[in-house]
Order: structure tokens, then sequence, then C-alpha cells
């Protein structure tokens, strides 16, 4: 993906301060990500303002209903929406989410944990596949955050580097849930990161959160970026190629301005660790 | 062919349908202190969904009522379309389907929720193209050229005029003709009369006005073609002040 003004740092395109983006420069990112579910079909104002967007950003889309955890079959017509959309806006990185949102035939609109088994491994390589045959491009993984495993039979990185190796999708890697999972599972972050299929991390999610509970974390991308987040995500950067990262902040958005702190904040701890890269696959 | 075993399907089955109903099911395995997380975000995203869809409906009804309605429906439909926005729509059939509207008492309520939808699926619906136009012509003889992104619909309650509250008792025929505007993508509404509504269908089919107030003239009754044809004619103005008759149809 081609990135604006040879920087990484993008960040997510919600409705809610789209105007603002568009119309002033106080938020500078690389590049702009967002959901196709929440745009594919939808023409008048905001079809102008996707329009307008595209031509100002490169575009990487991050979906939420393929559900490509799920027990039902995949959704064709719906991919083929997805494919045609990427077509349209020039969309280089394609990612989704290593959960389930749909089963026995009912969308649910949330990201479910899979049970972390052999079986499920196999059957998700399998979708993986028919879905980067169809889009006839990579599609990128994003480990997610999850409150209560189910079912599980292995560890969750053995779980993620045997689909991701075993599908040859990429990863996209959210430092911000690998936090999460690791204060509500009680688990090493850096630990966690060092088994995960490094070579193949194509993308990176940096968000905010909300500790509800002394056990519990909630991953509301609703929050500034913590401390230990960045201190994370600097460790983690130091292990990886030049890739993209994003900014998710979807609720309780802030002033222009906070959010561009933490994307300026993000692009100092990259341009230490990677350098200048002005083109990143 | 699904790669999954039965038993793991079973699992994802069973935390799905409880995220819908709220009832604990038995699952292995699992943290259980946190299990009511995904319900509640779950249930969250679709009450959301459907509060801000339907903000008219969601503000009269008992918030008892509201809930009940927004309980069950997330326990008894299976949600079809990928894209949430879209939900709301299945919220509105769901309510049609199950005769809500009869078991409340509120005949209205079906129009209601309708026309609520309607303003978010003019707003958001795909672009329509344009038809090819001249801004002169005969306003009679020509065929006229419309916005074709509209809907224009019948209700038997007047709920694009009154408040919720008011509905009660006055059931009739009432037609609105909704449009989206072209530069603003703002969302217009307008009410007009069954005589409008006719024209405007017919105009949409592709009949000059002449052709339209000829048949309008004997159907409505009227025979006094020179009134209906200076009403409609001020009509016809009116909407191209509002931008909704765009001008002349290119041959």
């Amino acid at each position: 993906m081609q990135l604006k003004d040879n920087k990484h740092i993008g960040i997510g395109f919600r409705k809610d301060f789209s105007e603002e983006l568009l119309d002033s420069t106080i938020l500078k990112p690389a590049f702009i990500e967002l959901a196709p579910e929440n745009w594919i079909g939808m023409g008048g104002y905001w079809k102008k303002q996707l329009d307008k967007a595209a031509e100002k950003f490169p575009i990487s889309c991050h979906g939420l209903s393929l559900s490509i955890g799920s027990p039902d079959d995949l959704d064709l017509d719906f991919l083929y929406k997805i494919k045609k959309f990427i077509k349209q806006y020039n969309v280089q990185i394609y990612s989704e989410h290593l959960s389930y949102a749909k089963c026995d035939n009912a969308h649910l609109y949330d990201l479910l944990p899979i049970p972390f088994r052999k079986d499920a491994v196999e059957h998700i390589i399998a979708r993986i596949k028919q879905v980067q045959d169809i889009l006839e491009m990579p599609l990128a993984i994003e480990n997610v955050s999850y409150y209560t495993p189910v079912a599980a039979e292995m560890d969750e990185a053995t779980f993620i580097s045997e689909i991701v190796n075993g599908s040859g999708c990429n990863m996209l890697l959210d430092v911000n849930n690998v936090y999460v999972n690791s204060f509500n599972h009680n688990y090493n972050a850096k630990e966690f990161i060092s088994k995960l299929p490094l070579n193949k991390v194509s993308y990176i999610h940096m968000a905010g959160h909300e500790q509800i509970s002394d056990t519990v974390i909630i991953d509301t991308h609703g929050e500034a970026v913590i401390e230990k987040v960045f201190e994370l995500f600097e460790y983690t950067t130091a292990l990886l190629k030049p890739v993209p990262v994003l900014l998710e902040r979807d609720f309780n958005i802030p002033e222009l301005e906070e959010l561009q702190t933490e994307l300026t904040r993000m692009e100092t701890i990259v341009s230490k660790t990677w350098k200048k890269e002005h083109v990143i696959a | 062919m699904s790669l999954l075993k039965e038993s793991t399907r079973e699992q994802q089955s069973k935390l799905a349908e409880y995220c819908k109903t709220g009832i604990v099911p038995e699952l292995t395995g699992i943290l259980e202190e946190n299990l009511h997380h995904y319900r509640r975000l779950v249930f969250n995203i679709g009450i959301d969904t459907i509060e801000t869809a339907y903000p008219i409906t969601y503000r009269f009804l008992p918030d008892e009522v509201w809930d009940k309605l927004v309980y069950e429906f997330y326990a008894e439909h299976k949600c079809q379309t990928p894209q949430v926005w879209r939900m709301p729509l299945e919220f509105y059939e769901y309510c049609v389907e199950k005769d809500i509207q009869g078991k409340l008492n509120l005949p209205f309520l079906n129009d209601l929720l309708y026309f609520e939808w309607l303003e978010l699926e003019v707003h958001t619906m795909d672009d329509i193209p344009y038809p090819s136009f001249d801004t002169e012509g005969d306003l009679l003889n020509n065929l006229l050229a419309i916005n074709p992104e509209h809907k224009l619909v019948k209700f038997t309650y007047p709920v694009h005029i009154l408040a919720a509250t008011e509905l009660e008792g006055k059931e009739g025929n009432y037609f609105l003709l909704m449009y989206r505007e072209k530069e603003s993508g703002k969302v217009q509404c307008m009410d007009v009369s069954i005589l409008y509504a006719y024209i405007l269908e017919q105009i949409q089919n592709g009949l000059t006005l002449h052709a339209v107030l000829t048949d309008a003239d004997s159907l409505f009754q009227i025979n006094n073609f020179e009134m209906l044809k200076e009403h409609a004619i001020n009509f016809i103005n009116d909407l191209k002040q509002r931008q909704f008759i765009l001008g002349f149809l290119n041959a």
C-alpha cells in the first residue's frame, strides 16, 4: 500500500468524524481504514463522503461480518460484493477477525471466540483459502480479544500460528488485543507475541480499552491508548518489518488534536525502529 | 463440506444462542464469570442499532414494552443481513409478521415503523442514475424528468404529519412523497393528496402531464379539466422549485 507522506500510521474512518477529517488538516493519517459492511450499497451523502476520502487517502478494509470461524457456510454473495468494493476503491489490504459473528443462520454483529481446536484450525484454513481464491488477494487475519475461551484443546498462539501458516494468509497483529488477552487470561504478552508467525504480520492495530474490574478489560476502542500498550507496541515493532499501523477509535471520539497526538507518538516509535521506508508491501 | 466436528459446532452454536436469548448454556472450559459480557455486547449492539433507527417509536412505547419487543426480536429472529445498519428493516418486518401492532392494540405501529425505516433507507440507498433532461420544455406535453431517488408510499395513518400520540382514530388514506436532494443528500418529505399521488405515479410510468390529467379528470370524476390543469401545474411547479421535478426528459 502506498502510504501518504512516507508515514505508517492510519486511522479508522468513522462517520462520527468523517467531515472533520476530510475538511481539516489537523489529522494527518497515512491512510484510512473502514469496514466495507458499513459502506457497501450506500449512496447519497455518505457515498460522497467516502468518495472524497478515497481521493484524499489510501484505503484499507477491515471486515466485520465475513465470520471466517463460523460453522455456517461462507456467504459468497456478500464476499463478491466485498470484492467489487475492494476493486472500486483500490484497496490493497483486506483484513478480518479470527472469530465468528454468524451462527445457525443468524448474524450477531459481534466477535465470538472460536474453540481453539484442531478441527477448527482445518475448517478455517479451508475457508481462508476459499476467500483468498475468490478475492485474488491475501487476507490478513486478526487476533481478537476474548473474555472466555470455549472448549479449547490448544493454546491461542498455537491456534493462530497453525491457521496463518496453514492457509498462507497474512496476519493483522492487534497489539491492544494481545494486551487485553494477556490481562484477562493472565499470560505474558511478550512471550505470546514471540510465539506468533511474525514473518507473516502485514498490518498492526492499536486501540484503547476499558478496564471494568480487577480481572477484566473490555476491548472498547473508546479510550486513548494506554502507556503499557504503547510499550508493547514498541517492543513488537522492533521484531517486525515495516508495516502499516492503524489506530482504531470507534466511540467517545475526542478532539482531532488528541487523535493526532496518538498518531504522532506511534509514528515516532516506528520511525526509530523502521527507519525510512517508502512503500510497504 | 465442513471440517468441523459436531462437538465443536455444538459449542459454537450454544454460545451464539446464549448471545441471542440470554439463557445460560452448558459450555466446556469457559470462564463462567465472563460469559455474560458476550450477551451484553451482542445485545447492546442490537439495541443501539434499533433505537437509532426508530427514535420515534422508541420514545413512544413504554420502556417495558419496548424492551420486551427488542428482547423477543433478538431471541426469535435470525438476522440475515451482514450489514448491521440494514438490520432495522428486519426488525420492522418482524413486527409486521408477528402482528405486534395487533398485540399492542396500536393499529398505526406498522406505518410508524415503516415511515422511520423509509427515512433511513432514502438517506442511505444506493445512488440511482439521474435521467438526462432539459430545463426548458412544455409542461403539459413533454415527458417530465423526476428525481429517481424517491419513494411514494401510502399510509393508513398520518405518521408523517402527526405525533404518535395523536394518531389514534385518524385512519384514512395518506400519501407521502419522500426524496433525497441530489447535492446535499438531505431527505425531504411531502404529504400529497391521492390525486397528486396518482399524477406523480403516472408521470413516473412515462405519461405526459396532459395525458395523466385527461385520465384523472374522469377517474376522480372532477369533470373540470381546466381547473384540474391549473392546480396540477401549480403542484408541478412547486415540485420543480423543490428540485424534485428536474425538467424535461431528453428524447
